[in-house]
């Protein structure tokens, strides 16, 4: 009939074709499939909702040392009078006696007028780095100690220890040095940051990842069983481990490509909506693909848990709930305890491995960010509480390599738990008749 | 755990070819239970061409008997081979077999030609190749001028049709259709008898099962009695009818003038007593009902008697099971 062998493989090949559109179309008939999906997509979009609000609405600037205020009411604020080394506290000096005469300037000057100046370089667990911008320490009139309060004999600066055993750096900066940030700048760095991730592990991976699986794949074999049209597949020559799996790739051909749509759309909105010089993030873009692939794994191996499930027992998805309780649990695991060996008993602690993986290797300085925003100060302010909420959903991943390693790796094991599942799927649906 | 590729294309490659020397269809000492009910049990026998009625009142075991030899129910007991081949570990086989399945439901949001086609393809037939056959088989069963509409808009004898085609593609040695007239209009009833009956000329088995006797008779004299999961009776339907003729017969007769029809059919040769159930009806014993039928419309005409029904209720199913259960059996 054709010029090519009809070789098994051949067969395999339209098989699968024939099951897996079959089964795209099916669920394209079914008012149950747009629901789920509509409503994943208005659970997510409203969460997008409250980031647009936050992004639109900005972040105040605060003044974190004061020197904008001045308590000797002459006119000049405070890091003004410390600058030219007049006494802020007495009106009767200031730098407008001096000669020739200094016009004072607005108190905003003194907001955000010495940012974090820290970043590593070499291997050296004890850097000095830091600036002090504006010059509150530098002409702090004391002696050169007071200027050393950290005692590294360099005056003025900032002084990072690195623990030998932990790994954690530590801060410990001379007095006035780096030490009034941009507040709005930092904050919306890190909020976006901290955004970008949480809903990429919570709303992508957990949300999307699951519950689209536990809704649509549970019943993939389950009811066309209880409903007597699997009579119709399996009439043919055909495993019934090939069905379970042409059906699972059907499924995936349905929630893949809503997976990947969302994802972009969600890549551009926060791009364009996100701080940054450029019109567009483009470096996020990279987080986005790992947080679209690590969703698509992770709804590859659930589809193939909750199908095996419903095809167990006919109401398989009682059984997803404990195991969804377990994942969500995992999930706060992973962020809290990354390297946590109980997260090897989960799909989501590898799949947000990958998301991990993917934010190390694009925001490579993410370290010495997190320390500057947790390490300065001690109140809640738009710094401390950005630098903790991206510190809540950000985590190195677990299996402690490099991000393309590890990313690698999370996603050998979540193919193989997929593959293992397969062969569990198959061997039970094999092994039950069908009435 | 390794799904069983090597299986698969066995169909399509021609490495797996059935033995000839072996029956399409094999039972042996085949048993199946639900906990403590048969639903079969012990049923032993072999069919090679030909159609093959299998009659059984409901629940009598005929569709899980079609299951076992479907592949989709384990056998408690005993062996079942398809062309030589378990069905329970291989679906090779079903290359060969066309199953139509006794549910109703079907894909509704489907046409008839796209159903069969994506079924079709299952058996290794390229897209094009799938098209083509879907469109033999629909024209083989009538539905060629309907065969685009969805099957949500079809009549339930339009339906039955298309399960037909959906079994027939691949052109199969074995079809096995369990009660495809069930709920078809008369129409369609004899649509679907003629394809049978054709599809017997052409040389295939077919196993068709129904709980109606007349359709049965329509169709094949090769039957199997199915009756409480255990085999009655197989054989030509004619050999088990003349073991039937052995014992009384009733036949009973609506007439205005019942008295008088009694008297002029009593002297029969081959009237064994009657009876007056009530006034106007008659009900003659016989223990040849081929005779009383040539003879009786003389009698009635030549009488001048004003007949309304002549029935014979021996001559269904429950009678028929009920002499071989209790009468003596196969």
């Amino acid at each position: 009939m054709e010029a090519k062998p009809n070789s098994i493989y051949r067969a395999l090949d339209r098989k699968a074709a024939a099951i897996t559109e079959f089964t795209m179309r099916q669920y394209r008939t079914k008012a149950s499939t747009w629901v789920v999906l509509g409503v994943g997509l208005v659970a997510i979009s409203l969460v997008m909702l409250i980031y647009i609000d936050v992004m639109a609405s900005g972040f105040e600037s605060i003044d974190n040392d004061g020197d904008s205020l001045d308590p000797d009411s002459d006119g000049y604020p405070t890091g003004q009078e410390l600058k030219w080394g007049t006494d802020p506290y007495m009106d009767n000096s200031h730098p407008g006696l001096l000669t020739p005469p200094i016009e004072p300037e607005p108190a905003s000057n003194y907001i955000d007028e010495d940012g974090f100046d820290y970043s590593i370089t070499g291997t050296s667990t004890r850097q000095t780095t830091g600036f002090d911008d504006d010059g509150d320490c530098y002409n702090y009139d004391g002696t050169s100690s007071r200027k050393d309060r950290n005692q590294n004999g360099v005056e003025c600066d900032v002084l990072l220890v690195q623990d030998r055993y932990s790994g954690q750096w530590d801060v410990n900066a001379d007095l006035n040095v780096d030490e009034d940030p941009d507040d709005a700048a930092y904050a919306a760095e890190a909020t976006h940051m901290a955004f970008v991730l949480g809903i990429g592990k919570m709303g992508f991976v957990l949300l999307l990842g699951m519950f689209l699986p536990l809704f649509l794949a549970t019943g993939l074999i389950r009811d066309e069983m209880s409903a007597g049209t699997m009579h119709f597949m399996l009439a043919k020559p055909i495993a019934r481990t090939e069905v379970f799996l042409y059906r699972i790739l059907g499924y995936l051909g349905i929630v893949w490509p809503y997976y990947i749509a969302l994802g972009i759309l969600f890549a551009l909105l926060s791009g364009f909506m996100g701080p940054g010089d450029g019109l567009f993030r483009f470096a996020d873009l990279g987080v986005w693909l790992g947080i679209i692939f690590a969703t698509m794994m992770a709804s590859f191996v659930y589809g193939m848990l909750f199908c095996t499930m419903g095809v167990m027992w006919r109401y398989g998805i009682v059984l997803a709930i404990p195991f969804a309780a377990w994942e969500l649990g995992m999930c706060l695991v992973s962020m809290g305890a990354p390297d946590a060996s109980i997260l090897r008993f989960s799909v989501i602690g590898w799949a947000l491995m990958i998301v991990d993986a993917a934010a190390m290797m694009v925001w490579p300085n993410m370290d010495m960010f997190l320390l500057q925003g947790t390490t300065f100060g001690d109140d809640l302010g738009p710094i401390r509480a950005s630098a903790l909420a991206l510190d809540f959903f950000y985590s190195e991943p677990g299996v402690g390599s490099s991000g393309l390693i590890s990313s690698v790796f999370a996603t050998v094991v979540l193919l193989v738990q997929g593959a293992l599942l397969w062969f569990i799927g198959g061997a039970i649906f094999k092994g039950k008749e069908i009435e | 755990m390794m799904p069983d590729l090597n299986q698969e294309g066995k169909g399509q490659d021609q490495a797996w070819q059935p033995d000839l020397s072996v029956p399409a269809v094999l039972l042996e000492g085949v048993s199946k239970s639900y906990g403590r009910i048969f639903a079969l049990s012990n049923i032993t026998m072999a069919l090679n061409g030909g159609v093959t009625g299998v009659l059984g009142m409901n629940g009598a075991g005929k569709s899980t008997m079609f299951k076992l030899l479907m592949g989709k129910l384990k056998p408690s007991q005993g062996k079942i081979r398809l062309f030589g081949t378990d069905p329970w570990k291989n679906p090779a086989p079903y290359a060969r077999v066309g199953f139509v399945p006794e549910h109703e439901k079907m894909y509704d949001w489907m046409t008839a030609h796209q159903f069969v086609s994506t079924f079709a393809r299952l058996n290794g037939l390229t897209r094009a190749e799938a098209m083509v056959e879907a469109d033999r088989v629909l024209n083989f069963v009538g539905l060629a001028d309907v065969a685009h509409k969805k099957i949500g808009q079809y009549s339930k004898g339009m339906r039955q049709r298309a399960k037909i085609a959906h079994a027939l593609v691949n052109d199969p040695e074995l079809i096995i259709l369990d009660e495809p007239l069930q709920g078809c209009d008369p129409l369609a009833r004899t649509t679907i008898m003629n394809v049978i009956r054709e599809l017997g000329r052409m040389g295939r088995t077919v196993i068709v099962s129904s709980h109606i006797l007349q359709e049965i008779e329509r169709i094949t004299e090769q039957i199997i009695i199915l009756h409480n999961g255990r085999l009655l009776a197989l054989g030509n339907l004619h050999s088990i009818r003349e073991k039937l003729d052995q014992i009384p017969h009733r036949i009973t007769i609506e007439a205005d003038d019942a008295k008088q029809l009694a008297k002029d059919v009593i002297d029969l040769d081959d009237v064994s007593g009657i009876s007056f159930p009530n006034k106007n009806n008659l009900s003659i014993q016989t223990h040849n009902l081929g005779a009383i039928h040539a003879n009786l419309p003389k009698v009635i005409v030549e009488n001048g008697h004003r007949v309304h029904t002549i029935d014979n209720p021996d001559d269904d199913l429950a009678s028929i099971l009920g002499y071989l259960t209790n009468g003596g059996g196969k």
